[in-house]
């Protein structure tokens, strides 16, 4: 699913964010990927999305090798995934149902397709009667999982949630995860980035330190069960 | 491309009109004042040369004929005339009327002369289409048998052609600069208006929109702006002129042409430019965040 083979990216200001960096994470996993400011995660999950290129190295996601991808087929590559922000990205002129049904449009579902898939995912993340809300008039927690919404609503093989519970209250960042570990039952593979030692600890997924551009530990774990 | 997805872009692109009320609003004020500006000038410069041209076609020349011309000859001479590339219009003078003429105008003064001794030859008036072609025309004129003389007017004929020259040589520069600053203005309107929309841009990209489908909603967008301020314009235009033409016939008689005449060249100019400063604009200025991905169209 996801294959990262001797991997290195140096910036143009020659900062080095990842050397040599080997992992690899199977479909259906739910993965932790931890490690101090700068360790390299983010370039990590930037280089999963196709937001940057490897300096060297081979990396394959979905069977499709990034190295030599080309730019019009990224915008595909990134609809197997869904991707959660820290910062929740939805779209404040949009209501919670727009947010959601937009993924939809870029797929070219049809209407028909749409008014019946979004209700039904609203509803798995507790928001089926706030479908007309905007951004604004919701919490950050719901806010979030408006963007976990939308990043199942295409049904993706792999969730990349980049520290989804960063902007959020504790109790939230728990059920969002334990959202996260319901998806993931169903099959999806799950790589989330996070900061927060507490639900590390609190969820036993395998989990993957960064440090200093290389993979410092890794628990190797293939699922774990929840506390 | 599905059904879903051309409704899909028509309906945000004429949506997100409405919903970015403000920008759409600034991007539709600085297009009317572009428009009008441009537009006026335009009409000033087409009302100037008309007014040049209808002063061109009284600026009448008189070829008088030898005394010994019999009238089938004048005929002959007539249709001469007619056949010269320049000449738009050629019509008889007969002797009679001139005589007619003088004595009204001369009154106890010309009792004196004896009407069958009239004095004064027969004659054609003659209008020419280009009054720069002024010299070359009487000199074919001059060329036919059976002629006396050819009034000469050549100085009103070369100072209305400068004229003329300067009023499309200075509409055309006025018509232009305005035109670029109408085109920076616009650049920079849809430029700040893409800067406020760089975030709504980077999320499109991340959840794995095609750059065409994040581009057709902004371009519908940009020329339903164009289109909307086409129409504005159009109608602030025709008050405007109308009331500029009452002002002006109270000081000078003057007639211009009616803004009835010109509507829908006007409102036709309008929304060809209109719309095509949206496409454009939005065109240029969504395709630098397009290059961008994620964190580098803004700082998260």
């Amino acid at each position: 699913m996801i294959e990262f083979k001797n991997v290195s990216k140096v910036y143009d200001n020659n900062t080095v964010a990842l050397k040599d960096f080997n992992l690899s994470i199977s479909s259906g996993e739910f993965v932790f990927v931890v490690g101090a400011s700068g360790a390299g995660k983010s370039t990590f999950l930037k280089l999963i999305m196709c937001e940057e290129t490897p300096t060297s190295g081979i990396i394959i996601v979905n069977g499709q090798d990034l190295s030599s991808i080309r730019k019009k087929d990224i915008p595909y590559l990134r609809r197997t995934m869904g991707i959660v922000f820290q910062d929740f990205r939805i779209i404040d002129k949009m209501t919670v149902f727009e947010n959601v049904a937009f993924a939809m449009h870029i797929i070219g579902a049809s209407d028909r397709e749409i008014r019946k898939r979004v209700p039904y995912v609203l509803g798995l993340v507790g928001l089926e009667n706030k479908a007309r809300r905007l951004p604004s008039e919701l919490s950050g927690g719901e806010k979030q999982r408006v963007g976990l919404a939308r990043a199942l609503v295409n049904n993706p093989s792999m969730i990349i949630a980049d520290e989804p519970t960063g902007n959020i209250d504790s109790s939230m960042s728990f059920e969002i995860v334990e959202l996260l570990g319901e998806i993931n039952k169903c099959g999806t593979t799950i790589v989330m980035v996070t900061h927060d030692l507490s639900i590390v600890k609190h969820f036993h997924f395998r989990t993957v330190e960064i440090g200093e551009g290389r993979v410092k530990n890794d628990t190797g774990l293939i699922r774990g069960d929840q506390k | 491309m599905r059904f879903s997805s051309i409704k899909y872009f028509i309906k945000e692109g004429f949506k997100n009109v409405w919903v970015n009320g403000m920008m759409s609003l600034a991007s539709i004020l600085v297009m009317i004042c572009c428009l009008i500006l441009t537009g006026g000038a335009v009409l000033l410069s087409i009302n100037i040369s008309n007014t040049l041209k209808s002063i061109e076609e009284q600026n009448t020349i008189t070829v008088y004929l030898k005394q010994e011309v019999t009238s089938s000859e004048a005929e002959n001479i007539g249709n001469k005339i007619k056949n010269i590339p320049n000449v738009l219009s050629c019509n008889f003078y007969p002797k009679e009327e001139a005589v007619k003429e003088y004595k009204e105008m001369l009154g106890a003064l010309f009792e004196v002369l004896q009407e069958d001794e009239n004095p004064l030859p027969d004659a054609f008036h003659v209008t020419m289409e280009d009054l720069s072609q002024y010299e070359n025309t009487v000199s074919d004129i001059n060329r036919i048998d059976g002629i006396e003389a050819v009034s000469d007017r050549s100085d009103t004929a070369e100072r209305l052609t400068d004229l003329n020259r300067l009023v499309a040589n200075a509409g055309i520069w006025v018509i232009i600069s305005l035109g670029a600053v109408s085109l920076f203005i616009i650049s920079n309107t849809i430029k700040v208006t893409m800067y406020s929309r760089r975030f709504e841009i980077s999320i499109m990209k991340s959840v794995g929109a095609t750059n065409w489908f994040i581009r057709i909603p902004f371009i519908i967008e940009g020329m339903t702006i164009g289109l909307i301020s086409a129409v504005l314009s159009t109608i602030i235009l025709k008050f405007a002129y109308d009331e500029l033409m009452v002002v002006i016939n109270n000081i000078v008689p003057f007639k211009g042409i009616p803004f009835d005449n010109l509507i829908w060249y006007v409102a036709g100019g309008f929304s060809i430019v209109g719309i095509l400063f949206g496409l454009v604009g939005g065109l240029i200025s969504i395709s630098r965040y397009l290059k961008k991905e994620g964190g580098d169209v803004v700082a998260w």
